[in-house]
C-alpha cells in the first residue's frame, strides 16, 4: 500500500511537472514569435506616417451604429483630427475603395484632408478597386495621387434618385394621403410623377452640388476648370486613361504609396507605418450590427425616398 | 488534513481509487479519514490550470497567454465550480426524488474527484502536439474518453452510494442533463421563433 501511495504521489509530482513545462514551452514560443514580428516591423514609435482608410459607400454614419462607434465619414474625419493632434506623424496615406457617397460626407472628409495639407502634413491617396465619383472627390484633396492600372476611379458628376411607383400603386389601388406645409414637401415622393419645376429645383442643386465638385478637384489637383470639365460627364476610366487625364499623378500600389508619402514626408525608408486597429471584438459589434440592420436597410431603400444627392 | 496525514500520504489514496476502482474511492469518503471535502477541491483548481495549458498547446500563441494564465484560470475555475455545485445539487436533486437519501457534500466531493483523470489530458494532447500528430483530432478524440472516465467514475462511486445498480445511476446521473438539455432547447426554438416574427 505504501508503495501505492509513493507511486501515486510521482505521478502527481509529474503532472505538476508537466504543467510547469507546458507553461515554460509556451512562453518560450510566445517569446520566439514576438523577436520574430520584432524584425519583421522594425520599430514602432517616433515620426512616421499613417494609413486611414475609406472603404464603401461615404456617409456621414448611420443611426445603427453599434454601442455608438464611429463610422463612415465621421469615423474618418476622427481618425483625421487625432492625426492633426499627433506631432509623430508627418504623412498620411488615405486608402480609398469607394464607390462614392453622400455629398455632404464626401465634402466634409475633402475638407479636413484639405485643412491637414495646409498644415503641411503629406497626404498621399492609394486608390483601391474602386476610387469613383465621392471617392475620387475624396482623393483630390491629397498631394499625391496612386492607382492600380484597374482602379476604377473618375465617374465625375452627381446623381439623385427616387423610383416612381406610381403606377405599380395605380394597379394596387393604393394611394398616398399626404398632408405637407409646403408645394415641394414632398419633391422625389415614389408615388405621383415628379412635376417640372421639381425638377428644375432638384437640377439646380445638382448643378451646383457638381460645380463645387469640379471646383474642388482643380483646385486640389492645381488644374483648370476648363481641363477637367471635358472628362467630369460621368465616365468611369481606369488608372492609365486616368494618368493620361492627369487625374493621378502615378500608377503604383498601397506600397508604393506608403514609401511615396514617407519620401515626400522626408522620412527614412524605415519609418514606422501606423494604422489604426480594429479590436476583433469591435469586428464582431460590427459583423452583428450588419446582420441585425442589413435587412432594414433594404427595405428603406426599396420604400421609402432616397431624398439625397450623392456623388457616386 | 494534518501535517502528519499528509505526511503519511494516506490522502493519495483518494487519487489512487478515483483511477482503480471508484467503489472504494466512496467508502473511503464515507470514512472522512482524512476529511475528503476540502482535498477534493484542489483538481478542479489543478483542472482549471490544465484545461487552460491544453487549449494553449492546441491554439495559436500569443500574448493572450499570461492573461489567460493569470486571470483566464480564475474564470474557468468560477465557472468549474458553479458547474460542480449546480450539477451536484441537480444529481441530489433527483436522487431524493427516486426517494434515496440526500447528501450534497459527498456528492461534491465525488464530482471534484471524477475530474482527476482530466488532469491526464494535458500530457497526452501535449504529447500528440510535440510530435506533431494530428493534434486537434487526438484533443477532440480523448476530450471524448476522458469525459467517459469521468462519467464512468462518477456513475460507479454514485452506485456505491445508494447501492444501487450501475444503470440506474447512470439514468440518475443523466436524466438532469437531459431536462436541462430539453429547456434549453426549447428555449432556443422560442427564441427562434420570437426573432423569426421580430424580423418578419
Amino acid at each position: 500500500m505504501d508503495k501505492q501511495r509513493k507511486i501515486m504521489t510521482a505521478i502527481l509530482a509529474l503532472l505538476a511537472l508537466i504543467a510547469v513545462i507546458a507553461v515554460i514551452d509556451i512562453s518560450l514560443k510566445i517569446d520566439k514569435k514576438s523577436k520574430s514580428d520584432l524584425k519583421l516591423t522594425l520599430r514602432d514609435f517616433g515620426q512616421g506616417i499613417e494609413i486611414v482608410r475609406v472603404e464603401g459607400p461615404i456617409e456621414m454614419s448611420d443611426n445603427t451604429r453599434a454601442f455608438g462607434m464611429s463610422q463612415g465619414a465621421e469615423g474618418v474625419i476622427k481618425q483625421l483630427n487625432d492625426i492633426e493632434k499627433n506631432s509623430n506623424i508627418k504623412g498620411v496615406v488615405v486608402r480609398i475603395n469607394s464607390p462614392g457617397g453622400t455629398v455632404a460626407a464626401t465634402q466634409e472628409i475633402y475638407e479636413k484632408i484639405w485643412k491637414l495639407r495646409k498644415k503641411n502634413i503629406i497626404t498621399v491617396a492609394s486608390m483601391g478597386d474602386v476610387a469613383a465619383s465621392g471617392g475620387y472627390y475624396v482623393a483630390s484633396a491629397c498631394n499625391y495621387i496612386m492607382a492600380n492600372y484597374g482602379t476604377i476611379t473618375g465617374s465625375i458628376g452627381v446623381i439623385s434618385y427616387s423610383p416612381n411607383l406610381k403606377r405599380l400603386f395605380d394597379k394596387l389601388g393604393i394611394e398616398m394621403n399626404v398632408i405637407k406645409s409646403g408645394k415641394y414637401k414632398d419633391i422625389l415622393s415614389s408615388h405621383r410623377d415628379i412635376t417640372p419645376m421639381e425638377k428644375t429645383l432638384i437640377q439646380e442643386m445638382i448643378d451646383q452640388s457638381y460645380h463645387k465638385f469640379v471646383k474642388d478637384i482643380a483646385l486640389g489637383r492645381n488644374m483648370n476648370q476648363d481641363d477637367i470639365l471635358p472628362i467630369a460627364d460621368g465616365r468611369v476610366m481606369n488608372g492609365e486613361t486616368a494618368l493620361n487625364n492627369k487625374l493621378i499623378d502615378q500608377l503604383g500600389t498601397f506600397e508604393d504609396a506608403i514609401i511615396k508619402a514617407k519620401e515626400l514626408a522626408s522620412l527614412d525608408p524605415d519609418a514606422p507605418v501606423y494604422e489604426h486597429n480594429v479590436s476583433p471584438f469591435k469586428e464582431i459589434l460590427e459583423s452583428m450590427k450588419n446582420i441585425f440592420f442589413g435587412r432594414f436597410s433594404v427595405n428603406k431603400e426599396l420604400f421609402y425616398n432616397l431624398d439625397r444627392i450623392e456623388y457616386r | 488534513m494534518t501535517i502528519e496525514s499528509f505526511k503519511s500520504l494516506r490522502w493519495t489514496d483518494y487519487f489512487l481509487y478515483t483511477i482503480l476502482d471508484p467503489r472504494e474511492l466512496y467508502r473511503m469518503v464515507k470514512q472522512k479519514d482524512p476529511d475528503p471535502f476540502v482535498l477534493s477541491f484542489t483538481i478542479p483548481v489543478a483542472y482549471s490550470i490544465f484545461a487552460i495549458l491544453t487549449m494553449s498547446l492546441t491554439g495559436k500563441e500569443s500574448n493572450f497567454f499570461y492573461h489567460k494564465m493569470s486571470y483566464g484560470w480564475i474564470l474557468i475555475f468560477i465557472y468549474t465550480l458553479s458547474k460542480i455545485i449546480i450539477y451536484s445539487s441537480l444529481i441530489d436533486i433527483t436522487a431524493q426524488f427516486f426517494g434515496y437519501r440526500g447528501n450534497i457534500k459527498e456528492i461534491i466531493t465525488l464530482y471534484n474527484f471524477s475530474l482527476f483523470p482530466e488532469l491526464f489530458f494535458l500530457p497526452v494532447v501535449y504529447t500528440f502536439v510535440t510530435i506533431d500528430f494530428a493534434p486537434s483530432f487526438f484533443y477532440i478524440l480523448f476530450s471524448i474518453v476522458f469525459l467517459i472516465w469521468q462519467v464512468m467514475i462518477l456513475t460507479q462511486s454514485f452506485s456505491e452510494m445508494h447501492s444501487i445498480d450501475f444503470n440506474k445511476s447512470l439514468f440518475i446521473l443523466i436524466l438532469p442533463v437531459v431536462l436541462i438539455g430539453l429547456i434549453f432547447f426549447m428555449i432556443a426554438v422560442l427564441l427562434i421563433i420570437l426573432a423569426v416574427g421580430f424580423i418578419a
